[in-house]
């Protein structure tokens, strides 16, 4: 078994390299429930993390892994960075619930990575587009166990435009969300 | 077992000599979880998505940029040696003065109007990639008195899952600054700061014209995980 080559930090300059006019606006070749993720990344002083590269890998609306497509990009993937502000929004389908291989039952949810300057190696989560007690028969929530923990991959319906789902990543320190090894 | 070989490999979030951590590394264990049905599979980047031209960097100004042409050629494999087939290798890198044409790069150096630093190439049926550029400047930064990052070529790697996904950075052989550099020396072992230096590979050059160089990758395999872990 040859190892695994090692991780390094995005840097601070990819953004002319790695993102796209329109990454933020996820591809899906059919019609969905269109939603937006959207939120903030912060450090653990509660500074707004402004040069994050935050990706985003879904399924479908009717929980099926995107399919190659001939589109100008993939299916099913998003990709911004953050702006002053620490904020990010991603336009995407609402993804559907779907199961894994021992039938376990996922959640509507999107694996997210996030790079950034000072993270050696990208930090993974999945954040979940349901209610906190509609999702835990989830894998991940059960492996998190503790809801002060799973609340932090929860995102909020906004009130007043329930297409808007609202999500800030705390890095480190109170709230921090939590992170995968997958 | 595949976690202990993960924890050797990769740096960990919090090291000390590289300052940005400091405020950026989670403190909380990481989570352990099987790979979903969605991060076992990874983006299809559509063919028509990469053009041959974007291999090459050199050839994107009205003339040839400044420095020293190279040609950089490796292969992505998995954990077992498989090759990693049709899939997306962005690079990135500074110009040869050591300055990225980025509004917050404020290196006193020049830009080079001829010099964009970014390009991107699909593996082939063997995993192999094949990319012409110059060899990056070293640059110095905040982190510490007299911090200067040794010449670096940043790759992006999708892999066959997207549990697979990878950003690294490729060095040079030989390099003075590969000692001092917090960022190169976050990674635990030395044989793993080793596969993160391309090795001089004069026959993938082009006589007269380029250097080459080889840099191999191998992002990490499944994860062998109880069912329902």
């Amino acid at each position: 078994m040859a190892k695994p080559t090692p991780s390094q930090t995005v840097g601070p300059f990819f953004a002319r390299e790695l993102l796209w006019s329109d990454g933020g606006n996820v591809l899906f070749p059919g019609r969905g429930e269109r939603i937006t993720l959207t939120g903030r990344v912060l450090d653990g002083a509660g500074a707004p993390v402004v040069d994050a590269l935050f990706e985003t890998w879904q399924m479908d609306g009717a929980g099926k892994l995107p399919a190659a497509g001939e589109a100008a990009r993939p299916y099913g993937y998003g990709r911004v960075s953050t702006g002053a502000n620490g904020g990010y929004a991603i336009v995407t389908v609402m993804p559907g619930p779907f199961t894994g291989p021992g039938g376990e039952t996922y959640a509507p949810q999107l694996s997210v990575t996030i790079f950034a300057r000072g993270l050696l190696k990208a930090v993974r989560t999945r954040v979940f587009l349901a209610p906190l007690d509609a999702i835990k028969d989830d894998p991940l929530a059960r492996a998190i166990g503790n809801p002060d923990r799973l609340r932090t991959l929860v995102a909020a319906r906004d009130p007043n435009d329930p297409t808007i789902y609202r999500w800030d990543v705390r890095l480190q320190g109170a709230g921090e969300a939590v992170f995968i090894d997958v | 077992m595949s976690r202990t070989l993960e924890a050797d490999v990769h740096p960990p979030y919090a090291h000390p000599g590289y300052r940005s951590t400091h405020l950026r590394a989670p403190k909380q264990p990481l989570v352990r979880v099987a790979p979903s049905p969605l991060e076992a599979a990874a983006p299809a980047f559509p063919k028509q998505f990469v053009t041959e031209a974007e291999a090459d960097l050199t050839t994107w100004g009205k003339s040839a940029p400044l420095g020293e042409k190279m040609v950089l050629v490796g292969r992505v494999l998995d954990e077992a040696g498989r090759p990693v087939r049709r899939s997306l290798v962005e690079v990135w890198q500074a110009n040869a003065s050591g300055r990225y044409p980025h509004p917050v790069d404020d290196h006193d150096a020049p830009l080079d109007p001829n010099f964009l630093g970014k390009g991107q190439v699909l593996t082939d049926d063997e995993g192999r990639y094949r990319v012409v550029t110059i060899k990056p400047g070293a640059y110095p930064w905040k982190n510490h008195a007299f911090a200067w990052r040794p010449a670096h070529i940043h790759l992006s790697l999708f892999g066959n899952s997207y549990a697979q996904r990878l950003i690294t950075q490729m060095f040079f052989p030989g390099d003075p600054l590969l000692a001092i550099d917090p960022i190169f020396n976050s990674v635990p072992d030395e044989a793993g700061r080793r596969t993160l230096i391309a090795d001089l590979d004069l026959e993938h050059g082009v006589e007269g014209v380029a250097l080459g160089y080889r840099f191999d990758i191998v992002l990490r395999g499944p994860r062998a995980t109880p069912m329902g872990a």
